[in-house]
């Protein structure tokens, strides 16, 4: 203890405002990486399952119960969409692909949302 | 001393790291849409037994006002229409009919829930639309001897119609009237800060911790946000558009928001949003009254929203231009604003 007050001594004012600074922005950017892991995920809704997280860096296909049936949503490399669903209209495939926070796609027939989420949501929700 | 400094500094983050309440949120489909309940700062359990409750009562709205199914409506729906009598000794009821009558009135039958007739022919009484334009002669017969909420008379507790066209249908109507219900539930219970969507007619009660709740106003040609806007306690936000329930025929888009005065689906606009401050009947009036605006011819809108009191309105016009009232263009926050887009303020 008494060689830290030694240092503590020795070291002058922009040492210690450095030193601090420093030791600052480490745990800024520790508590903002542990409360918003960085990057995007997919979350994906359904009635008939508990909600999933994805991460969106990867490239797969998912089967999601649904009320009509199984969807299969695929994601690929920071994007997702719907490419299979048993409803009739088939809006939620036509939307194409989401990539950007906040988006999202519904298949009400089948009643299955998928939205992509991440670190800098601006809404709490959306006025659809 | 410098020691002493930097724990401080360490203290301070740590705190603010600790800080964060939770939200609970719950989805549920009703009324053919997803309902969204967040509620902030309460306990998961009671979050959830909320939110519970609200949907509950959400399913037994949607039973008891459905305009197609078997329903109190539609029973009263079939027998007005074979020129019988009905009889409805059920308070709730009755004030509903009212306040439609009102409603109604009021947007000079821009809101027409009386045409549920017309709203069926176009194929929007079932769940997935066929994609069926009704032949024009049909629809000029129709809007000939259009029913309104005036051909429905109440004599105490006895309904009967002067019009057999007369089909009443609550579906510009029921999603707010049951954000006004589930305020009362939430109040009961005393939940103070909550966020209810119905299939984007939204109620804010209270705030997110210290901030108001945002809301984001959907882009009606993309999948995401074109703005958002802060939505303090008691408000309520709503929204037509022609890309919640539509089909396309030979490259044409068919919405089911039905102008009464052509009987054909309003084209001029792509979206109406419109926001409205505390009152009783404040998710109602967000859910009936932006349906005036979004059919309204394009010089008559501004004029139709003084007049029903919107302050707080945006539309989306067809040809993706939008008319905006001052106050709401001082509260919102743009997330995709194009270049070309031409923003007139009223």
């Amino acid at each position: 203890m008494s060689k830290l007050f030694q240092f503590i001594k020795i070291i002058r004012l922009g040492d210690a405002f450095i030193i601090i600074s420093f030791l600052a922005i480490i745990f800024w950017a520790i508590s903002r990486s542990w409360n918003m892991p960085s990057g995007q995920y997919l979350k994906i809704e359904s009635n008939y399952e508990d909600p999933i997280i994805f991460s969106l860096n990867q490239s797969a296909n998912k089967n999601i119960s649904g009320f009509l049936g199984s969807s299969v949503i695929s994601i690929n490399e920071g994007k997702a969409r719907f490419v299979k669903s048993p409803c009739t209209k088939k809006y939620c495939i036509h939307h194409g692909w989401i990539d950007k926070v906040n988006q999202t796609i519904v298949c009400l027939p089948n009643q299955i949302t998928i939205s992509i989420v991440g670190n800098s949501e601006s809404y709490d929700t959306v006025n659809y | 001393m410098h020691f002493h400094k930097f724990l401080l500094i360490t203290v301070i983050f740590l705190v603010s790291c600790g800080q964060k309440k939770p939200v609970h949120e719950y989805k549920d489909f009703i009324f053919g849409t997803i309902v969204d309940i967040k509620i902030y700062g309460e306990t998961e359990d009671k979050s959830e037994n909320i939110s519970n409750l609200i949907f509950n009562d959400f399913k037994y709205l949607h039973n008891y006002l459905h305009p197609w199914e078997k329903s109190l409506i539609s029973s009263m729906n079939k027998a007005l229409a074979s020129g019988d009598k009905f009889h409805v000794d059920d308070k709730e009821i009755l004030h509903i009919i009212h306040e439609n009558k009102i409603l109604a009135s009021a947007s000079e039958n821009y809101f027409n829930p009386a045409m549920g007739k017309l709203i069926s022919m176009w194929g929007f009484h079932q769940d997935a639309p066929e994609q069926n334009v009704p032949s024009s002669e049909k629809i000029k017969d129709f809007v000939a001897n259009m029913s309104t909420m005036d051909d429905l008379h109440i004599n105490q507790t006895t309904l009967s119609s002067s019009n057999k066209n007369f089909q009443l249908d609550l579906g510009g109507y029921a999603k707010g009237y049951a954000l006004d219900r589930a305020k009362k539930i939430l109040a009961t219970n005393s939940i103070s800060n909550a966020l209810v969507n119905i299939g984007g007619n939204i109620m804010a009660i209270g705030m997110h911790g210290d901030r108001k709740w945002v809301v984001g106003i959907q882009h009606p040609r993309k999948p995401s946000a074109i703005a958002s806007i802060e939505l303090p306690s008691g408000w309520s936000i709503g929204t037509s558009g022609d890309y919640q329930r539509y089909f396309m025929a030979d490259e044409t888009r068919y919405s089911h928001l039905i102008n009464p005065q052509t009987g054909f689906p309003a084209d001029n606009s792509q979206s109406a949003t419109i926001m409205i401050p505390p009152a009783k009947n404040s998710g109602t009036l967000s859910d009936v009254y932006s349906k005036p605006l979004f059919i309204a011819p394009k010089l008559k809108k501004g004029q139709l929203a003084d007049k029903l009191g919107i302050n707080f309105f945006m539309i989306v016009l067809a040809d993706g231009n939008i008319l905006i009232s001052s106050k709401m263009n001082q509260s919102i926050r743009w997330l995709e604003k194009n270049h070309e887009q031409i923003i007139s303020i009223h």
